[in-house]
């Protein structure tokens, strides 16, 4: 009999019937993993038993004997805040902004009983989840900790009251590369030592491997496939398993076939970039400093790093979109100047795409505008009914049909958004494209089509491209060589697999074991 | 367009319907606002054909009214839209540039904020006689400065988005970016605020006229009749209350509009 005991639970918002046919069971010490892509209903069949959202779930729902479905307030407050403990994807918000981290420490484990903790035992806690110099951190806000730090706090206190049941939505999501392997690392070992039964939901089926024991994976509000993690990873059995296990990209798959490089196109001389600090406060920021680097005509090269390593400033200043302090960034010998002093010449070599495709596609905008932009700019040598074809061509080679010329961006998916974006990067001719985690934002399945979308433009146009990413998994896919950077430096750059075989630096080596 | 057909949009329906009336109201009554009825000072409601009476010099309180209703709104749409332009101007510019053009014209902005304005005004008419002009001038003056504050805490959020970065790619000059990416995107916050300052202008516009600094005789506005009224209110009380209620009314109609608007884009 297992802890916790899903059968055939469907729910439903507004009578709209979201998820059926679910069958979840977590047995004590074992930990079972959701995994699935947004809008599969995996977070809302885990939180809806309990209430938290605003569905209601029927089937049979048993937690450690209570049963869920149509439970009265007292019961439902018992397997809420005795049996469960939860934790949530965004550290900074699940934690009570204006309370101490003892005092939120306390409110958690009141839960379980009248008793107050001594300061010693909350202190106690909070080295329990490794962080260090507890008794300080005690009276400090939310606000001074970093995000890892407050992720530890979140599962201090999601454990605080010594739940049987530990619910972790999307607990590594909103972190930073290099740490989301020591959260997880955490959890399984907390796991162990308290006997807890672990529910964990995630769409990143790389970071559930070594860690979950049962895998069920979701799509559509339905289960598509469950069983041992091992199993179902290693011989899945319906096609879209396969495809999301495919589409995961793994870094001990076989390498993938890159096309040849030529001369050296674009390099950097020590690049540094510092920003005034905010305020009045005096001194500056050092966000990049000395960045050396160098790409040949069709290749790519990954920058990686962690949450501000400064990759992102670096790839703006390259592509002449954010400031540069001082170092010359040159194209085949000749010195591109910084931001607004670059020529429209200049600026047709270099193309930018970002994170988050909806945000990068102007909402007042229609898609046939968006892509003609540069061309109107960039290119006043081409005549107006040839840029009609111009942008029916980009569409066409990001996977897109004529159809969505007329369409608004608010319409579209991630996906589909994101290929506007790379069609807008690469419909003026550039020779360089820079992608700033061009992919993070997006599912799995989406992701690694538009890396499929990437490779296949660099084979066709011979583009280079320079991948900005935290992922090391995912620019193995399409790159030749590797940067790492580090609290703004590079800290090692060469060739991809040597990196990833024999990794030099402490971050490379962070970033290798998360991926 | 079609959204403000919404019932929740009646505050906006009552203003529009009291714009017409004073515009329409005019063309139909026997009398001007000006006019007098020697046969019928201080005449009480519906007394022949003034509906709602005359005032103490025998001027039509309806054609009063409505020329009055008519000079507040149009010094007060007129005020809001110069305030409109200098504000978003200003603020876009400021938030746009950024740095110590951003501080310099800020504390500009701080600085007008801080001043006594209706006492400025005040001596403004005292020392150049009175002027519509000179209202507007005053008026305008102070207005502007929460939009440009508002609109430049837009632009600063949106200047960092990577729609504009992309566009700063695409060659796109930054007056271009301005106009075409930036203005279109904060329109319905500006369009909010200045739903919100067209109260704002007609309060301070009857106050002024309340002080007899605003517009001239035989001109009128909702400010001086209130005034008119209220120096008569022990006698008839109606000349008070009419322009007073219209006024509130105003004032209440267009500050819930504007309110639900800011929600809306904000």
């Amino acid at each position: 009999m297992s802890l916790y005991e899903i059968r055939d639970m469907a729910i439903q918002i507004d009578g709209r019937q979201l998820v059926e046919g679910v069958n979840i069971s977590v047995e004590t010490g074992k930990c079972t993993a959701i995994i699935g892509e947004s809008g599969s209903g995996k977070s809302l069949s885990c939180l809806t038993p309990f209430g938290l959202t605003p569905g209601a779930a029927l089937g049979s729902i048993k937690l450690d004997g209570i049963v869920l479905t149509g439970a009265d307030a007292d019961q439902m407050r018992k397997a809420r805040s005795q049996l469960t403990g939860f934790v949530f994807q965004q550290p900074l918000t699940a934690l009570t902004p204006h309370l101490t981290i003892g005092a939120q420490l306390q409110e958690a484990a009141a839960q379980a009983g009248p008793a107050r903790l001594s300061r010693n035992e909350l202190a106690e806690k909070l080295k329990r989840v490794g962080l260090s110099r507890a008794d300080e951190r005690l009276d400090q806000f939310p606000h001074r900790l970093s995000g890892g730090e407050r992720q530890r706090v979140m599962i201090a206190a999601a454990i605080a009251h010594r739940p049987k049941l530990l619910i972790a939505d999307e607990p590594t999501s909103a972190l930073d590369a290099s740490l989301r392997g020591e959260i997880m690392a955490l959890l399984d070992e907390l796991r162990e030592e308290q006997g807890l039964a672990m529910l964990l939901v995630s769409h990143d089926l790389a970071s559930m491997e070594g860690h979950s024991d049962d895998l069920i994976v979701m799509d559509q509000g339905r289960v598509v496939e469950s069983g041992p993690t091992a199993d179902v990873i290693a011989n899945p059995q319906k096609d879209y398993t396969k495809r999301l296990i495919a589409a995961t990209p793994h870094l001990n798959e076989p390498a993938p076939d890159l096309p040849s490089v030529g001369d050296t196109l674009m390099d950097t001389e020590a690049v540094t970039v510092q920003f005034p600090r905010p305020g009045w406060r005096r001194g500056k920021i050092l966000a990049v400093s000395d960045a050396s680097l160098m790409v040949r005509e069709g290749e790519s090269l990954a920058i990686v790093g962690g949450s501000g390593s400064g990759k992102s400033t670096l790839g703006r200043a390259i592509a002449g979109i954010g400031p540069l302090t001082s170092g010359s960034i040159n194209w085949q010998g000749e010195n591109l100047p910084e931001r607004r002093a670059r020529s429209l010449a200049m600026r047709r070599l270099i193309q930018p795409v970002f994170q988050d495709p909806v945000a990068s596609l102007d909402p007042q905008w229609k898609i046939s505008d968006i892509i003609a932009e540069p061309l109107n700019n960039l290119r006043p040598d081409i005549l107006r009914n040839e840029r009609e074809e111009m942008i029916k061509k980009a569409l066409d080679d990001v996977g897109l049909g004529i159809e969505y010329l007329t369409r608004a961006p608010t319409s579209l998916s991630g996906g589909q958004a994101q290929r506007v974006a790379i069609a807008r990067a690469i419909i003026a001719g550039p020779k360089l494209l820079v992608l700033d985690e061009a992919t993070s934002a997006l599912d799995p399945l989406v992701g690694s089509s538009i890396l499929e979308l990437l490779a296949q433009l660099q084979r066709d146009q011979g583009l280079s491209i320079i991948f900005i990413t935290h992922d090391i998994a995912s620019a193995r896919r399409i790159c030749h060589r590797i940067a790492v950077l580090d609290d703004g430096e590079i800290v090692e750059m060469d060739d991809m697999a040597a990196v990833i075989s024999n990794p030099q630096a402490e971050t490379t080596k962070k970033l290798i074991a998360a991926s | 367009m079609r959204a403000l057909l919404n019932r929740k949009h009646w505050p906006l329906w009552v203003v529009l319907i009291l714009i017409a009336l004073a515009l329409i109201l005019p063309a139909i009554l026997p009398w001007t606002y000006d006019q007098i009825d020697w046969d019928a000072v201080r005449a009480p409601a519906f007394s022949g054909s003034h509906i709602f009476g005359t005032d103490e010099i025998g001027r039509d309180r309806l054609a009063r009214l409505a020329a009055g209703t008519q000079v507040t709104l149009m010094v007060a749409i007129a005020a809001a839209l110069v305030s409109l332009i200098v504000g978003i101007a200003w603020g876009a510019t400021a938030g746009w540039m950024g740095g110590k053009v951003d501080e310099a014209m800020m504390r500009f902005v701080d600085a007008l904020y801080a001043l006594p304005f209706m006492f400025i005004v005040i001596l403004l008419m005292v020392i150049f006689g009175r002027s519509i002009l000179l209202v507007f001038i005053g008026i305008g003056l102070v207005e502007w400065l929460t939009m440009a504050r508002v609109v430049r805490g837009q632009v600063m959020a949106l200047k960092e988005r990577p729609f504009i970065l992309a566009a700063e790619a695409s060659g796109t000059s930054s007056l271009m970016i301005i106009l075409k990416h930036i203005l279109p995107n904060i329109a319905g916050v500006a369009l909010a605020y200045l739903m919100l300052t067209v109260p704002q202008v007609v309060m301070v516009e009857s106050f002024l006229s309340f002080l007899g600094l605003g517009v001239q005789e035989p001109l009128t506005s909702l400010g001086i009749l209130v005034k008119e009224g209220a120096d008569d209110m022990d006698m008839t009380p109606l000349g008070l209350l009419l322009p007073g209620g219209l006024l509130v009314l105003l004032l209440v109609c267009l500050t819930i509009e504007g309110e639900r608007l800011r929600d809306i884009y904000s």
